[in-house]
C-alpha cells in the first residue's frame, strides 16, 4: 500500500474559494476596510456552484471570494495606506486623551491619504471602458449632490459631487447629446449619447430625501469615492474632446461682478461660487460644436448631422422664462441642451439673464392654475411641454399644455413598441405629427358638439337615400332580365404592382400548402401567436376608446 | 417721631468692659468715640431681670475658664447694636446730623396730587416690566455697610521687585538696549510654514484637479525586474476581473406606468404588477399563519379525555373477536419458519440443469435479436434521431435557464436578496401637475438595491444593538415623593 491518504477539501473547488473572514485575516484588515478595498478594486463575492464542497462539508451560508482575487489584492498599495490610517487613528485618540493638542495638530497635518488614480487606470484600461461604466457614477454623484449637509456624509464629498455633475451637464449641453428625458415618480431619467455610448442616469427630485435607515451609508460613500474620481477623469477627457479647457475657467472680471452683486442673497460663498460656475458654463455653451470637426469626416457625417440638426436645435430661437414654482435646474438644463435661451426670476437663483417683463420672451413656463399679469406675446405653458417636445423630437402644439389645462399623459420614451403591440393613442398622435401630418383630433374634439347635431340631421337623409338606392337596383335587375344586349368591352387595366402582389400572395399560399406537417404546425402556432397579440392590442384600444368616450360624456355633462 | 431714650448707665458700663480685640485700629478708635457719645438702639433692660446674688467662685487661671465664666452678653449686645446701626443707617446715629434724622411733620399730604399721577402710572405700567421680581428684591444687598475690600485682589506678590524691574527695563529701552532673551528670539531663524497640502490632499477635496489618465503612456524607465521587485510596477489585473458579475444594466428605467402623469393603461399594468407582488407576499404570510395555528381536532375535549381514561377498561367483547384471527396468523408464521428442509441431491441436479438451460435460451434469444436488428436499422435510426432531438431541446432549455440565471441576484451571504418594493402611486395619489408631485421611494435605496441586485455587494442587515447587561429599573425617590 503506497502513497499518502488523500485528505478531504485539499483539492478542487475547496481550494479555489476563500471565506470572507479568512480573506480579511489574510489581508490583516478590519471588515469595513476590507469591504472598502473590495469595492474600490472591483472584487466581488462569488457564489460557488457546490457550496458544501467549498464550505468543508458545512452548508452554512457564507460569503466566498475567489482565492486568486484575494491574492491579487495582496499587491495593492492601498492596503498599506489602510493600515497606516488605522495607526493614525490610534495615535490621534491617544493624543486627545492625553490632551496633547500640539501632537493632535501635528498628526492631523500628516494624515495618511491615498489616491485612486491607479485603480481607475487599472480597472478601465481605455476611455471607452470608463464611459461604459459611467451610468453608475453619474447616478451616484447626482444623488450625493442633492444631499443635505447634515453629517450623513462629508460636506466636501457633496461639494465635489456637485461640481462634477455640473461639469457633466455642461458637457452634455455643449455637445448637444441629450436624447431622452422621463419624469417618473422616483426621479428624472435622462439619456444621452456620448461617443456612441447610450448613457442613462437618474436624478432625484430636489428636497425629496428621507434618509432610509436600511442603507449602508459607508458602502455608498465608498462607491462615491471611486466614482467621483472616475467621473472627474472622464469629464477631463470629454472636455478635451471638444477643445475645451477642463477645469473650466471663467473671466475673473465677470466672476467678481457677479459675486459682488449677489453677495447679500447667498449665504455661503462656496455655494454661490458653484452656482456662478454653473451659470457661466451654460452661457459659454454657445460655441459651435459642429464646425470643429475635421474636414475628412465632414462628408460622411453630413447626412447624420442634418438629421440631428433639427433635433439638437429644437428650441433654438425660443426664449423661455421659468416661473419660480417649476424645477429650475432640470428645465434650464434641457432647454439649453436644445439651444433655447432661458432665464428666471432674479430672487430664485443666481444667473438670471433677463426679467419676466422682457417682451421678447416666447414661452413662459408656469405650473399654477392662473397668473395675474399676462403678456399676449408669449405662451404660458406647463413644464411637461418641454419634456414631451424633447421626447417627440419636434415642437408639439402648445394648446394641450396651456396653463390650467388637463395635461396629456407623459409617456415613457424608453418603451419601444414592437409590431403589433398596443400603442397608446397619444403616441400615435405624436408619431403622426412627426411625419408632418396636421393634428386632426384637435379640431374634432373642438367641434364635436356641432358634429353630433349634424349627424342627427344626416341620419334621416341617409335612410331616404337607402330606400332610393334599393329601388334603383331593383329596376336595374329587371332591366337586365328583360333585355339581352351586346355592350362594348372595356379595357382591363392591368396594374403590374398589384399583379406582382397577387402572385406573391399566391406563392405564399402554395408554400404553406406544401409545408410538412410538423412545419405547418409550427407555422400555425406562430401565426396564432401573432394574431393573438393583435387581438389583445385591439382589445386594449377598444377599452381605451370606451374609457375616452366615458370621459367625454362626463365632461359634457359637467359642461351642461 | 422721637428717639427712645436710653439709660446712661449701660454705656458707662461698656466703657470699662470692651475687649480690645477689633480687627483693625480704625474701627476700635471709632468705637472709643461711640462709647463717649450717646447710647444707641439698645432697649431698656427690664428691672425684673433676675440678678444672681451669689457670685460663683471659679478659678480663672485658665483661658478656658475665662471664656466659660466671664459674662460678655452686654458687650455683645452693644456690638450687635452698633452693627445694626451701621447696617440700617450707614453709620452711628450719634454721628448723624439732626437734619438727616428728623423731618418736619406738616400733616397729611394732599390726596388730589397723588391721585392724578396714579392712573397715568397705571397705564404706563401695563406691562409691569419695570417692576423687579420679588425674588430679586430679596437677594438684593440691603445693608448700608459697604462690603469689605478684597485685599488680595489688589495685592501683588513681589510687587516692589516687579516695579523695579519694569522701571529698569524702561530705562534700558529708552537707551536702546535690547535684552538678551529678546535678542535670542530675534536671532532665531523663521520657521518655514509651507503648506504640505500636496501630500495630504484628501480624495474628496472639491477643488482637486484631474488629468488625462488615458492619454499618457506609462514610462517604462528602468529594468522591469528591478521595478517588479521593488514594487514600483503594479501587478497586472487579471482579465477575468473585468467581467461584470451580472448582465443587468446599471440603471433600470421604471416601467411607463411610473410616469408622474401616466397613460391610463400603463398605469393599470404597473398597478397590476404591484398587486401581484403583494398577493404573493400575502399568500406566504397566510401560509405561515396556517402552519402555526393549532388544529382544533388536536386539542383535547372532555370526550376524548374521558375516552383516554377508560381506555382498556370497557369493550372486552371486541378484544375477544380480535384475538381469534391472531391465533391463525401465528400458526401460519410458525409454519413458514418450519419449512427450511434440506434439498435432495436430485433436486440440486435438476436445478442446475434448469439454470443452464435458461442461460442457453437467453443467449439464443439475444443472437436472434441481434440478427433481427439488421432488418430494423431504419427504425433504430429514427429512434436515435429522436433521442438526439430531445437532447438538443433539453440543452437549449438549460442554456436559456442559465442565461436567465445570470440576471438573477446570487446568494452571496447569510441573507437573500430582498427586492425593493415597487414604486407605485395609486390613481388618487397621482399629482395633477409637476408642482404637486410627491416623489415616491428613495433614489438612495434604489441605488443600494441595484448594487445588491447586480451582485456587487452582498445583502446585509444593520447590526443590531446588543445589550450586554440587563437593564434594571429602579423607581426614583423624587418620583415617589410626588405620588
Amino acid at each position: 500500500m503506497g502513497g499518502l491518504q488523500k485528505k478531504k477539501f485539499e483539492r478542487g473547488s475547496a481550494t479555489n474559494y476563500i471565506t470572507r473572514n479568512k480573506a480579511r485575516k489574510k489581508l490583516q484588515l478590519s471588515l469595513p476596510d476590507f469591504r472598502r478595498l473590495c469595492i474600490l478594486k472591483g472584487i466581488y463575492p462569488h457564489e460557488p456552484k457546490h457550496k458544501k464542497k467549498v464550505n468543508k462539508g458545512s452548508t452554512a451560508p457564507r460569503t466566498f471570494y475567489l482565492v486568486k482575487d484575494i491574492r491579487f489584492l495582496l499587491h495593492e498599495p492601498i492596503v498599506g495606506k489602510f493600515r497606516d490610517y488605522k495607526v493614525f487613528v490610534r495615535k490621534l485618540k491617544k493624543a486627545y486623551a492625553k490632551t496633547e493638542y500640539s501632537d493632535v495638530e501635528r498628526l492631523k497635518d500628516n494624515k495618511p491619504t491615498y489616491k485612486l488614480d491607479h485603480i481607475i487606470k487599472e480597472r478601465y484600461p481605455t476611455f471607452i471602458d470608463a464611459l461604459r461604466d459611467i451610468d453608475d457614477a453619474l447616478c451616484m454623484c447626482f444623488l450625493f449632490s442633492t444631499f443635505a449637509r447634515t453629517g450623513k456624509c462629508h460636506v466636501q464629498t457633496i461639494q465635489l459631487c456637485r461640481r462634477l455633475t455640473v461639469e457633466w451637464m455642461n458637457y452634455v449641453i455643449a455637445s448637444r447629446s441629450l436624447k431622452k428625458v422621463f419624469l417618473s415618480i422616483k426621479g428624472i431619467y435622462y439619456q444621452a449619447e456620448v461617443m456612441g455610448q447610450l448613457i442613462t442616469w437618474l436624478v432625484p427630485y430636489q428636497f425629496s430625501h428621507d434618509h432610509p435607515t436600511d442603507v449602508d451609508y459607508r458602502v455608498m460613500a465608498t462607491f462615491t469615492e471611486l466614482y467621483t474620481t472616475l467621473l472627474g477623469f472622464v469629464n477631463f477627457r470629454l472636455y478635451h474632446s471638444l477643445n475645451l479647457v477642463y477645469p473650466p475657467k471663467m473671466d475673473s472680471k465677470s466672476d467678481l461682478e457677479l459675486k459682488g452683486e449677489d453677495e447679500e442673497d447667498y449665504a455661503m460663498d462656496s455655494e454661490s461660487y458653484l452656482e456662478v460656475r454653473l451659470f457661466l458654463y451654460f452661457q459659454d455653451c454657445s460655441f459651435n460644436v459642429f464646425f470643429q470637426e475635421d474636414m475628412e469626416n465632414m462628408e460622411a457625417r453630413e447626412k447624420e448631422q442634418k438629421q440631428q440638426e433639427t433635433q439638437t436645435k429644437l428650441f433654438e430661437g425660443l426664449k423661455f422664462f421659468l416661473n419660480r414654482e417649476v424645477p429650475r435646474e432640470s428645465l434650464a438644463f434641457i432647454i439649453r441642451c436644445f439651444g433655447g435661451q432661458v432665464s428666471w426670476d432674479k430672487s430664485v437663483c443666481i444667473g438670471s439673464t433677463y426679467d419676466a417683463t422682457d417682451e421678447t420672451i416666447t414661452h413662459q413656463i408656469v405650473d399654477r392654475p392662473n397668473i395675474d399679469k399676462q403678456y399676449i406675446s408669449r405662451y404660458y405653458i406647463q413644464p411637461q411641454w418641454v419634456f414631451d417636445c424633447v421626447n417627440a423630437k419636434i415642437l408639439l402644439p402648445v394648446e394641450d399644455y396651456f396653463m390650467g389645462v388637463t395635461l396629456p399623459p407623459h409617456l415613457s420614451p424608453f418603451v419601444e413598441e414592437k409590431e403589433g403591440d398596443y400603442v397608446p393613442p397619444e403616441k400615435l398622435k405624436v408619431m403622426a405629427l412627426q411625419q408632418g401630418k396636421k393634428p386632426e383630433d384637435e379640431d374634432e374634439e373642438d367641434e364635436e358638439g356641432e358634429d353630433e347635431e349634424e349627424e342627427d340631421d344626416n341620419d334621416d337623409d341617409e335612410e331616404d337615400e337607402e330606400e332610393e338606392a334599393e329601388e334603383k337596383s331593383l329596376k336595374k335587375m329587371e332591366e337586365q332580365r328583360s333585355q339581352v344586349k351586346v355592350t362594348p368591352g372595356k379595357v382591363k387595366v392591368e396594374n403590374p404592382a398589384r399583379l406582382e402582389q397577387e402572385q406573391k400572395a399566391e406563392e405564399k399560399r402554395l408554400a404553406i400548402m406544401m409545408m410538412k406537417k410538423k412545419e405547418k404546425y409550427l407555422y400555425d402556432k406562430i401565426m396564432f401567436g401573432k394574431k393573438r397579440k393583435i387581438r389583445e392590442a385591439n382589445k386594449l384600444a377598444a377599452k381605451r376608446k370606451a374609457y375616452d368616450d366615458a370621459e367625454k360624456a362626463k365632461k359634457k355633462k359637467a359642461r351642461k | 417721631m422721637a428717639l427712645p431714650l436710653y439709660p446712661e448707665r449701660d454705656s458707662q458700663k461698656k466703657k470699662s468692659e470692651i475687649p480690645f480685640c477689633f480687627p483693625n485700629m480704625a474701627a476700635a478708635r471709632r468705637l472709643k468715640r461711640v462709647v463717649a457719645s450717646q447710647p444707641g438702639f439698645l432697649p431698656i433692660k427690664s428691672p425684673s431681670e433676675p440678678v444672681s446674688t451669689r457670685r460663683k467662685r471659679v478659678n480663672k487661671n485658665r483661658k478656658k475658664n475665662w471664656n466659660k465664666y466671664s459674662d460678655i452678653n452686654d458687650v455683645e449686645e452693644f456690638l450687635e447694636d452698633v452693627r445694626l446701626q451701621e447696617r440700617t443707617t450707614g453709620g452711628l446715629l450719634s454721628e448723624k446730623t439732626d437734619d438727616s434724622l428728623f423731618f418736619l411733620d406738616a400733616g397729611q399730604p394732599e390726596k388730589v396730587e397723588q391721585e392724578a399721577p396714579g392712573p397715568a402710572e397705571g397705564k404706563k405700567r401695563k406691562g409691569k416690566a419695570s417692576r423687579p421680581l420679588r425674588i430679586d428684591l430679596i437677594l438684593q444687598h440691603d445693608s448700608l455697610v459697604p462690603p469689605p475690600k478684597d485685599v488680595l485682589a489688589y495685592q501683588q506678590p513681589n510687587a516692589k521687585k516687579l516695579r523695579r524691574i519694569a522701571q529698569k527695563a524702561e530705562q534700558l529701552a529708552a537707551k536702546g538696549v535690547v535684552p538678551r532673551r529678546q535678542k535670542q528670539l530675534l536671532n532665531r531663524r523663521p520657521v518655514e510654514r509651507t503648506v504640505k497640502k500636496a501630500v495630504t490632499e484628501a480624495n474628496n477635496n472639491p477643488d482637486r484637479d484631474y488629468y488625462d489618465i488615458w492619454g499618457q503612456e506609462s514610462k517604462d524607465s528602468g529594468d522591469p525586474w528591478y521595478l517588479q521587485q521593488t514594487r514600483k510596477k503594479l501587478v497586472k489585473r487579471p482579465e477575468k476581473l473585468n467581467e461584470k458579475p451580472s448582465v443587468l444594466p446599471a440603471v433600470e428605467v421604471i416601467a411607463p406606468g411610473g410616469s408622474y402623469n401616466p397613460d391610463f393603461f400603463s398605469h393599470q399594468a404597473l398597478l397590476q404588477e404591484a398587486h401581484e407582488v403583494e398577493v404573493k407576499k400575502q399568500k406566504e404570510e397566510d401560509k405561515i399563519v396556517r402552519q402555526i395555528t393549532v388544529n382544533k381536532e388536536d386539542t383535547a375535549t372532555e370526550e376524548t379525555i374521558f375516552q383516554e381514561q377508560v381506555e382498556g377498561l370497557v369493550e372486552e367483547e371486541n378484544e375477544e373477536e380480535e384475538t381469534a384471527p391472531d391465533d391463525e396468523e401465528e400458526s401460519v408464521v410458525v409454519g413458514a419458519i418450519a419449512v427450511a428442509e434440506k434439498k435432495t441431491e436430485r433436486q440440486r441436479k435438476r436445478q442446475r440443469a434448469d439454470k443452464i438451460k435458461e442461460q442457453q435460451r437467453l443467449a439464443d434469444r439475444r443472437q436472434v435479436d441481434q440478427r433481427q436488428q439488421l432488418f430494423q436499422l431504419r427504425s433504430i435510426k429514427a429512434s436515435i434521431k429522436q433521442q438526439e432531438k430531445a437532447t438538443a431541446v433539453r440543452q437549449i432549455k438549460r442554456k436559456v435557464k442559465q442565461e436567465a440565471q445570470k440576471a438573477q441576484p446570487r446568494r452571496l451571504g447569510r441573507l437573500k436578496f430582498q427586492p425593493q418594493d415597487l414604486e407605485v402611486q395609486l390613481s388618487d395619489e397621482l399629482a395633477g401637475s409637476l408642482r404637486q408631485l410627491k416623489p415616491e421611494g428613495s433614489v438612495l435605496k434604489d441605488r443600494f438595491k441595484s448594487l445588491q441586485k447586480r451582485n456587487l455587494i452582498e445583502p446585509r442587515e444593520r447590526a443590531k444593538f446588543k445589550r450586554r447587561h440587563k437593564v434594571k429599573y429602579v423607581e426614583k425617590r423624587a418620583f415617589r415623593a410626588i405620588t
